[in-house]
């Protein structure tokens, strides 16, 4: 009998497994797919591989001293073969540190039939059942769409195909101006494509603070993606190999739109396959499972972690509930702080960002303070001809806490490393101040921004 | 000739004290007898009297400081007469009585500045400042820096060693919000990596009672409170010292709740009180120790003292431990005086606002767990009294009373007493005497 089963082998999964295994639990690990679930094959690590491919693109033929940069094309062949190679060596990796922690992996659908009994049904149609102490659902997410539309794969896609391209739209159409949405937008609109971005929100990536959606927002638009706000589309047709597209706008016309591809990105729904919630009464909090701060669910033995459990969607998250679930597990109790979790957006820029917005730290009845500095006056930012960001720090204007840090630029996603450590160990904003940072980086822009908020900035002009 | 102003022993239970105000200054006069400091030490504050008449000439630890009990903490000096030169000192010269036959500080071994001022001891200032805070001996410090003066690190070395500082990590944000509140951030127990002090512990630490009743968690180590340690080492002082024999004797509770039901009425009426079982009480066992002096008795050397007043202390559970505060002459005490006595002690032992006085008068104490559904116990006594009545539940039984078949309310008290001086038939008698007090209540309480 196994100590701990794991449903899923993905960000939240498989770090679950090698936690129990390193504190001794015998670990059984199903995975009905491949291991690194969504990150690592359809998500995080494939867009950063075409994301970096784009950019060489883009500096190449915006740089003012290369020669013959306007020739310069990306093979989509090879692009995709990159990153298949990328995420082939990875998932290679996680199989071989699987088997050095002696978690048992098998493959199949993984269904719990009750608190402690968990059957396999392999890809041969074999099925085995196995009694273990503990269950741990990862079963993670998987694209949603709205009902109206049916994905066919080639006209009408999700990121599951629209990271595995064939051929590239001249002119693409994504629905949704969320992350996935301005991900996809970057990488299409630097292939080449026409982009247009349909969102039904007043804005784009809505939980960003307003002066980073503003700023992603001209950025996009300078650099020609079309972005539709309050966007309700009613149709989709596709006629004569084009979509046809009819939508809603903000004053409650309906528009039409036309495009070779229609990319879904309306968000993400959980994957509850081989989890038959009504016959295991298991307590929901639709559409996701419902847990506690320790990641149990009602069911006694079972936990839930990752995007099945809903919260930020993100690859770090399911690996932090799967470090506090172990802990949980093995009676040392840890929770998460989700105003700890960062996000991150490879877009048209960068944007890296962690705690609370200017507005949702007002609308909490925090004293704000704000202290900002632009990559303009940063020598780094110069010297990398890329002067398009800033950071912005949201502090208490009488305790110091460090109650948001927003980055908009480059390498704003491994910046906010930093504020998020700073945070964790609940440093004030003079902290950050206080730091000797290596010069040129951008990491002096952190730094420069908490100067900012202290009132005694030094790389920029008196206000 | 100068005196030299001690932190008092406060009393057995207190080790360490903090002056919180000085109610004279530096060269003012004082009579002897007059009250010059006004100390804090185990949640109780008290004032010092002066020890002579003459000039307060020097003070030597400042408010706010925590320091040893018998430590010099002002030098008092005849008008006229010149300070000594080895209180001539910048900051805490500790030095505890005791040990006060040698001058804390040894002119001829004390690493001087070059300029050799008066008062400049060849410290630099943030060593000195360290040392203030921390109460350390500077006289005990050999310093690294040019020509043996005391550099910050030496002072921390020394602290370290005692290990006062540097096992305080705290955060930015814990570290502020403690100067805040004004919480000693050696006060916190820290949960954050490697024993860190997080946020989150300072405001557990400042909710207090609300933090302490989910309890700490399991596998968790805690360095003990200092009142925590005062009860660990007096209980056990007792328990390991004093043979304990205990008695247990049922009294029936429904004539003397019957009488309260009575009174009650008139209380309210004209003295806008609320009498409890528990003022009964405190009044009965006085009444019973007039009668039998023995229970008043306390062992000192050879000698056994019959203490002169009869004050019952009651036991008072706070989240950081018990406190028992004492209600004087409670044999003479109408029962009016009883209860606003002992409200306002309750009162302010939950604020931890009593006197040292008031909790260490008592002579004999009353430990109540009557709102427990307790049977009944048996207590430590607190010294150094000799004895202890424990109380439990009130419970409805069975009885046959000549031939009928009754319900009576009972209630099983028991008495600890310290079998030294006092023998099974003296407890036996008192408590039995104590009993028929307690079911004869028109009779006991009959002088109000």
């Amino acid at each position: 009998m196994d100590d701990l089963c794991i449903i899923g082998a993905g960000s939240g999964g498989y770090v679950a497994a090698i936690r129990g295994a390193q504190h001794g639990l015998r670990v059984l690990l199903i995975e009905k797919d491949q291991l690194g679930g969504t990150c690592l094959n359809r998500g995080c690590i494939p867009t950063k591989c075409f994301i970096h491919d784009v950019k060489i693109l883009t500096a190449a033929k915006r740089s003012p001293v290369m020669k013959g940069a306007d020739r310069v094309s990306i093979d989509i062949d090879k692009m995709v073969l990159r990153k298949r190679q990328v995420v082939k060596t990875m998932v290679d990796g996680l199989a071989m540190i699987m088997k050095g922690h002696g978690v048992r992996v098998v493959q199949g659908q993984g269904e719990l039939l009750a608190p402690g009994q968990v059957r396999v049904r392999t890809m041969d149609g074999r099925r085995s059942e196995e009694s273990v102490k503990y269950v741990i659902l990862a079963t993670g997410a998987k694209p949603g769409t709205p009902p109206f539309l049916s994905v066919d794969g080639h006209f009408v896609q999700t990121t599951d195909e629209a990271l595995d391209p064939k051929d590239l739209p001249a002119k693409l159409l994504i629905i949704g101006g969320g992350v996935i949405g301005l991900e996809m937008a970057a990488i299409y609109r630097l292939l080449g494509s026409e982009v247009t971005i349909l969102e039904l929100l007043s804005d784009i990536i809505y939980n960003e603070d307003a002066e980073i959606r503003k700023a992603m927002r001209m950025l996009m638009e300078q650099q020609g993606v079309k972005i539709h706000l309050e966007a309700k589309v009613k149709e989709v047709k596709i006629r004569e190999e084009k979509v046809e597209i009819d939508y809603e706008n903000q004053k409650g016309q309906v528009e039409k739109l036309q495009a070779d591809r229609v990319l879904v990105a309306t968000g993400r729904i959980p994957v509850l396959e081989g989890i038959d919630v009504q016959k295991l009464g298991l307590g929901m909090n639709e559409p996701f499972i419902k847990v506690n701060g320790k990641f149990e669910t009602n069911l006694p033995g079972v936990y839930a972690i990752g995007d099945v459990v809903g919260g930020m969607m993100v690859a770090h998250k399911a690996s932090a509930e799967a470090e506090a679930v172990l802990a949980n597990i093995l009676g040392q109790p840890k929770r998460i702080k989700p105003e700890l979790i960062p996000r991150c957006i490879w877009g048209l820029a960068e944007v890296g960002s962690v705690g609370l917005t200017e507005e949702e730290a007002k609308a909490k009845g925090r004293r704000v303070k704000v202290g900002k500095f632009p990559y303009i006056s940063s020598g780094a930012a110069q010297a990398m001809d890329d002067i398009n960001g800033f950071v912005k720090i949201v502090g208490d204007s009488e305790s110091g806490e460090i109650l948001g840090l927003h980055i908009i630029g480059q390498h704003a996603t491994d910046l906010i490393g930093e504020a998020v450590t700073l945070m964790t160990m609940e440093a004030a904003v003079e902290d950050l101040a206080e730091a000797i940072k290596p010069h040129p980086t951008l990491s002096e822009t952190i730094m420069e921004a908490a100067l900012d908020w202290s009132g005694i900035l030094i790389h920029k002009l008196k206000k | 000739m100068a005196t030299e102003v001690v932190l008092p022993a406060l009393g057995l239970t207190v080790e360490k004290g903090k002056i919180l105000e000085w109610y004279k200054k530096e060269g003012d006069p004082v009579q002897k007898g007059e009250p010059i400091f006004l100390v804090e030490a185990d949640k109780v504050t008290t004032d010092v009297e002066s020890p002579s008449s003459g000039v307060l000439s020097k003070i030597l630890i400042p408010v706010g400081v925590e320091v040893p009990i018998l430590t010099v903490v002002a030098i008092i000096t005849e008008p006229g007469e010149k300070l000594a030169a080895k209180w001539m000192v910048e900051g805490p010269a500790f030095s505890t009585a005791e040990t006060s036959a040698e001058p804390p500080v040894s002119p001829g071994e004390r690493p001087r500045a070059k300029t050799g001022v008066p008062g400049d001891r060849g410290i630099v200032p943030a060593a000195r400042r360290k040392a203030k805070e921390y109460g350390v001996d500077l006289s005990q410090i050999s310093g690294t820096g040019p020509d043996g003066v005391i550099l910050l690190k030496d002072v921390e070395r020394v602290l370290a060693a005692e290990s006062k500082i540097s096992v305080v990590k705290a955060s930015t944000l814990a570290r502020k919000l403690c100067e805040k509140e004004e919480v000693p951030l050696k006060e916190i127990l820290g949960t954050g990596i490697r024993g860190r002090i997080m946020q989150a512990d300072v405001k557990a630490y400042l909710e207090g009672p609300t933090a302490t009743a989910a309890g700490p968690p399991l596998g968790s180590t805690m360095p003990m409170s200092t009142i925590r340690r005062v009860i660990a080492r007096r209980m056990s002082e007792s328990a390991f010292n004093a043979p304990h024999i205990y008695f247990f004797s049922e009294v029936w509770l429904d004539p003397l709740l019957q009488f309260r039901e009575e009174v009650l009425p008139v209380f309210d009426k004209h003295f806008n009180l609320r009498p409890s079982i528990n003022d009964f009480l405190i009044k009965a066992v006085a009444l019973n120790i007039a009668d039998f002096p023995m229970l008043n008795a306390q062992l000192k050397g050879e000698e056994i003292h019959i203490m002169p007043e009869i004050n019952i202390g009651l036991a008072v559970a706070m989240p950081e431990g018990l406190i028992v505060p004492a209600i004087p002459c409670a044999d003479r005490a109408g029962l009016v005086e009883i209860i606003r006595h002992r409200a306002d002690l309750v009162a302010r032992a939950k604020e931890g606002k009593l006197t040292l006085q008031e909790i260490e008068r008592g002579t004999f104490t009353i430990s109540s767990l009557a709102q427990y559904d307790i049977t009944h116990f048996t207590a430590i006594l607190n010294p150094p009294q000799s004895g202890i009545l424990s109380v439990g539940k009130t419970d409805e039984k069975l009885v046959l009373v000549e031939g009928q078949v009754r319900v009576k309310r009972i209630t099983r008290v028991g008495l600890s007493v310290d079998h030294r001086i006092i023998d099974g038939t003296t407890a036996a008698d008192f408590l039995q005497h104590l009993k028929w007090k307690l079911e004869h209540p028109a009779f006991t309480f009959m002088s109000l």
